[in-house]
């Protein structure tokens, strides 16, 4: 099983995995996406309650879930690298990392756009939007360590160190609006029992929420195959892979 | 399309500007990855030609 587990993992199998994945992920992104965008915009009705500004969660509530994604990815990743030595682990995490930090820049200038007409203010202070913050500060931290120390493994294993202290942000992000009182609403779609949200609202949710999953695949993927040339650059595969 | 939808019921000025920061955020992403894999390729493929030249 292990002889498996490590052949799964090794350079060559990712690259050619990835480059494989890629147009997939990206053709049916653009479909996810299309269907999405067009149903939350168009199709669904307005809130109630929040009239129109409702639709600003078709991207604030997909990138809010998607950087805690990314983020628990690139930890998973890194402790996978550290623990069983699989060094592929250390170039998904550093190829995840900016794309979770740009979801989460997304997630927060949408949330402080829908703010301000909602709660009469652009930022609070509250519970769920500060973690959030957090978060885009954990980001920048572990990219930013990656590339401080002159030798690669040092910074890829310090940065995996600090992606995995700083998992503990990803659950109090999570449960911030229920452990403390909180401007934020409570969760419509994540909940263990039914949706608190019309399907006619729902369905676009969703499918929008599947094309940033299948548009951070793919982005990831084309990110994974550079890492992995860089990382690789002197193997005897790469320089067919090159020469090709 | 009518005015009504561009409109947003009196939220355009918030809600537009969401979608368009998330096409460029979007574009952005696949701008820097495809700029980071042209990078990692040319550097690649002057590693090869370093090998190469030096008989390796």
């Amino acid at each position: 099983m292990w002889k498996w587990f490590y052949k799964l993992a090794s350079p060559p199998f990712v690259y050619d995995t990835a480059a494989a994945l890629l147009p997939w992920f990206a053709a049916s992104a653009a479909v996810a996406l299309g269907y999405g965008l067009v149903g939350g915009l168009v199709f669904a009705p307005p809130d109630y309650q929040q009239g129109d500004a409702f639709r600003i969660i078709y991207v604030h509530v997909p990138s809010a879930w998607m950087s805690e994604f990314s983020y628990s990815l690139m930890a998973v990743a890194g402790a996978i690298a550290l623990i069983w030595r699989i060094k592929i682990g250390h170039a998904v995490a550093a190829a995840t990392a900016p794309i979770g930090a740009s979801f989460t820049v997304l997630a927060l200038v949408t949330g402080s756009m829908w703010g301000r007409p909602m709660w009469g203010t652009y930022w609070a202070w509250d519970p769920r939007l500060t973690s959030e913050l957090i978060l885009l500060f954990l980001y920048f931290g572990v990219m930013s360590l990656r590339t401080a120390f002159e030798e690669g493994p040092r910074g890829d294993r310090a940065a995996a160190l600090l992606s995995i202290v700083g998992v503990i942000n990803i659950p109090i992000i999570h449960f911030s609006v229920v452990w403390w009182n909180s401007l934020h609403q409570a969760a419509s779609v994540a909940k263990f029992g039914k949706p608190t949200i019309a399907l006619s609202m729902l369905w676009p949710l969703l499918s929008m929420f599947v094309g940033f999953m299948l548009f951070f695949g793919a982005v990831l993927c084309l990110r994974l195959q550079a890492e992995i040339l860089n990382r690789e650059r002197q193997s005897a595969w790469v320089r067919n892979a090159v020469k090709s | 399309m009518n005015g009504g939808f561009w409109a947003m019921g009196g939220y355009a000025q918030y809600v537009w500007p969401c979608f368009a920061l998330a096409a460029v955020i979007f574009a952005w992403n696949v701008w820097s990855a495809r700029r980071y894999h042209a990078a990692a390729r040319t550097r690649a493929a002057r590693a090869v030609g370093v090998a190469d030249s030096e008989g390796t």
